[in-house]
């Protein structure tokens, strides 16, 4: 049997008194979109900044594809692509010489690298500009340009940190079919996003994570099952489970209703 | 159910300043949660105790000469305290290091301020800086030496010293209001970044030219120093610092109609000054954004054939690849790059300084061998922002150190054989400049240099690489000359450069002692040798280093 993709044991990480991530358990099979969720300050960012090597845990164990990142980092590294949350790009640099550098720190050589980096610049629109410093990028452009990065050495599995926020439909198209053509190819992708129809639309699983704990995991119909099992008949009165779309079955899991509850005193 | 704010009365300006005064201070109480932020405490301790000897000299010093120039009848000499209070005061904080938090106050234009709190917390950040406090109590100083020597001129130097310290602070407003404004864009920055550099280089030819004419006066002519000093004294009369010392002197002197008038003139100045600060400050109040830059329009795709990158030979793919990006950041930063012709510029002034001196010239000529190693050692210097802080201006860009394959001390290598190629070139440049304006240096001379350079370099790398981890600081593109610099690198940096100075000296005192000059060779080699050894043990250990220092390095060299 394959070694999954992502496994994580009793992962955990303290911040002083606060526990961002807590005791989790993940697991994701090779091949498959896997949506990371959870409100905000769920501890997201954390865990998918400790399987990238940024953050290192309190306590629990990883392996990316059966490696262990704490014993052999630059080897799971070799095998990963990243786009964290600030997109670790060097702004002084233009866009061709940035993809040139990754390709490089990957270890590919020189004559790889200038070509993939071309054919990149050409399938995101980038190669426009080709003196324009990063710095004077747009958003999107920076973040398509992230993503170029994180895929030019052929990566295995591809962490994504909110690769959507503050991108437009023309530059969110050009990174979904990026994302596609990775998953054809066999990659494992692994993303977090608050936008859930976008989640909905790629991903085969998801995993919910709130206040630092793992409360679900699985495929989208594997979750509405669960909420369906676990729902009173008439408690919310709304759709059938079988029809709840992924947002109400991630406000159900993590108790979305919660606010209305609540008054505030000057807004009565 | 309650209308939205109906109830909410006007905010007052002094709830606004109290709330932006704790702001600061709990942004101070919170910085002291970590071992570093209590050790950069430490070290501004030990800076501000420096500035407040300068503080105290200053004015202790002024006091007394002012105490003198007016008891003795000498006013025409208060022009020169005067000019060099206006110089400090408008140049200090555009060259010198910021070690103080540089903060946005058009952050809080988010909230219900008025124009005259956005403008009063404007200029409550200016008088917070140690220029101004420094600049303030001198002429304290001066004013309470005046009153000592004539008490009732006293009131009189008050209003001058007060108009002018007023004055002293919109111009130093004025002027950063401005700066920022230019230094929001790119090309702007660059270019306003070249012009201080050659404001900077312009300002040290004074003396050698100076000297020059004087040598070279013609005869029949009046001597060069007067006449300049003449015109000067006339036209100075027409500035800030000559108006304030017209108004004074006017005053000792009892015409007091003169004396009001300089002092009207000063007033005039001053309100110039308020008008284009306000200009600046009105707009920013409007909603203008300093951080926008111009986006790349689109545009045809190009079609121009990429080049591959650079091929330096003997090394692995990731550490060329960091190679070739240090010198990419060098070349388009302008802070960074124009200094390096520093040590080239302080040789031709030297040399033409004491050329034209009466006296010293010739015995600068006849020792001229040991230009090389001075320029060397200046070269050295000049470098040390980059050794010291060598992630300064990574940004966002140093979590991909982090992320990719490839070990810190690879990326430390890189670095370092990058700060060594431009080590090397500037020492081939400062070789070549002595050759040219003094003599070329013999070969003895040029190879204790050559050894001396690199035992310095190889400490200050093993030295900077550690302190690049340990006490990292983001270089901020659009703060020119008021860069955040760490208290504890510069007094590291300080040490470190001269101990290493005092093993050259020890060197250099050998050989002279035994008249042998291959022994300072020998020595240096011998110095270089045990810092290569120190140098490769800390590059094996770097990694565990770099790790553990991941989050607070990404959390310091990311920070907005």
């Amino acid at each position: 049997m394959d070694a999954p993709a992502i496994a994580t044991e009793h992962l955990s990480r303290r911040f002083g008194q606060l526990i961002a991530v807590d005791d989790v358990n993940l697991r994701v099979t090779p091949g498959q979109f896997f949506g990371f969720l959870g409100p905000n300050g769920a501890g997201k960012s954390t865990t998918i900044k400790m399987l990238t090597g940024l953050l290192a845990p309190s306590s629990g164990r990883m392996e990316i594809l059966g490696v262990d990142l704490a014993k052999n980092p630059v080897e799971v590294k070799r095998q990963i692509g990243v786009v964290p949350e600030g997109m670790a790009l060097f702004g002084r640099l233009t866009g061709a010489e940035y993809l040139n550098f990754a390709a490089r720190m990957y270890g590919l050589d020189r004559e790889t690298a200038a070509k993939r980096t071309a054919e990149l610049l050409d399938f995101m629109d980038l190669a426009s500009q080709p003196k324009a410093l990063i710095t004077d990028y747009s958003h999107g452009m920076q973040k398509k340009l992230a993503l170029a990065a994180a895929v030019i050495h052929g990566p295995k599995i591809l962490f994504l940190d909110e690769p959507f926020e503050g991108v437009d439909a023309i530059a969110s198209g050009t990174l979904k079919a990026m994302l596609q053509r990775m998953i054809a190819r066999g990659a494992t992708i692994f993303l977090t996003s608050h936008v859930l129809e976008i989640v909905e639309r790629l991903c085969s699983h998801v995993g919910i994570i709130h206040k630092g704990r793992l409360v679900a995991q699985g495929s989208i119909e594997e979750l509405r099952a669960g909420v369906q099992a676990t729902a009173a008949p008439d408690s919310s009165g709304g759709a059938p489970a079988e029809k709840l779309t992924l947002e109400e079955i991630f406000l159900r899991i993590v108790g979305g209703e919660r606010m209305a509850e609540h008054e505030l005193s000057w807004l009565k | 159910m309650a209308e939205i704010g109906s109830s909410q009365p006007a905010p007052g300006l002094r709830t606004q300043f109290a709330g932006i005064a704790q702001l600061r201070w709990h942004i101070f109480t919170h910085s002291l949660r970590t071992v570093r932020g209590r050790m950069e405490l430490i070290s501004w301790i030990f800076i501000g105790l420096g500035y407040a000897v300068l503080a105290a000299g200053g004015t202790i010093g002024l006091g007394v000469a002012s105490w003198y120039f007016v008891s003795h009848d000498q006013t025409r000499w208060f022009a020169l305290p005067l000019w060099i209070i206006f110089l400090f005061w408008q140049l200090f904080p555009v060259t010198a290091t910021a070690f103080t938090e540089n903060f946005d106050a058009s952050n809080f234009l988010r909230f219900p301020l008025t124009y005259r709190s956005y403008f009063m917390i404007r200029m409550a950040y200016g008088a917070l800086d140690p220029t101004t406090i420094i600049g303030c109590l001198w002429l304290g100083g001066m004013t309470l030496g005046a009153g000592i020597a004539e008490p009732v001129l006293f009131p009189w130097a008050a209003l001058v010293f007060g108009t002018f310290a007023a004055l002293n602070i919109l111009l130093g407003r004025m002027i950063f209001a401005w700066i920022e404004r230019w230094l929001a864009q790119r090309k702007t920055r660059e270019i306003l970044g070249l012009f201080f550099f050659l404001l900077i280089i312009g300002v040290q030819f004074i003396s050698p030219l100076t000297q020059y004419y004087l040598h070279h006066q013609s005869r029949g002519h009046p001597p060069f120093g007067i006449a300049l000093t003449g015109n000067m004294l006339a036209v100075q009369r027409f500035f800030p610092a000559g108006l304030a010392f017209s108004a004074l002197s006017f005053g000792v002197g009892g015409r007091f109609g003169l004396a009001l008038g300089a002092l009207i003139f000063l007033c005039v100045y001053s309100s110039a000054f308020f008008a284009l600060l306000n200009i600046r400050l009105v707009a920013q109040y409007r909603g203008e954004n300093l951080s926008e830059s111009p986006k790349p329009a689109a545009g045809r795709k190009s079609r121009e054939a990429l080049q591959a990158g650079w091929d330096v030979g003997g090394v692995s793919s990731p550490v060329a690849a960091i190679f070739e990006k240090e010198f990419h950041y060098l070349s388009r930063s302008g802070p960074m790059l124009f200094p390096l012709i520093m040590p080239v510029v302080i040789l031709v002034i030297f040399r033409f300084s004491f050329a034209n001196a009466p006296r010293g010239g010739e015995f600068v000529l006849k020792h001229s061998g040991f230009a090389f190693p001075i320029g060397a050692a200046y070269a050295i210097l000049i470098l040390s922002n980059l050794f010291y802080n060598c992630f300064g201006t990574e940004g966002a860009g140093i979590q991909f150190y982090y992320m990719s394959p490839v070990h810190f001390r690879e990326v430390l290598l890189a670095k370092n054989l990058a700060q060594g190629a431009i080590l090397a070139v500037e020492m081939l440049l400062v070789w070549v400049a002595v050759a040219f304006l003094f003599a070329p240096p013999s070969f003895g001379i040029t190879l204790a240099t050559l050894a001396g350079a690199v035992f310095a370099a190889l400490v200050s790398f093993t030295a900077g690489n550690l302190i690049s981890l340990y006490s990292p600081k983001k270089i901020d593109w659009a703060a020119f000359g008021r860069q955040r610099a760490s208290g504890i690198t510069a007094l590291a940096a300080l040490g470190i450069q001269a101990a290493t100075f005092g093993f050259a000296a020890i060197a250099v005192f050998a050989s002279v002692y035994f008249h042998q000059m291959w022994l300072a060779t020998i020595l240096l080699l011998l110095f270089a040798a045990g810092a290569y050894r120190g140098y490769t043990y800390a590059l094996s250990r770097i990694d565990e280093v770099a790790i553990k220092r991941r989050e607070s390095m990404i959390a310091e060299i990311c920070r907005a």
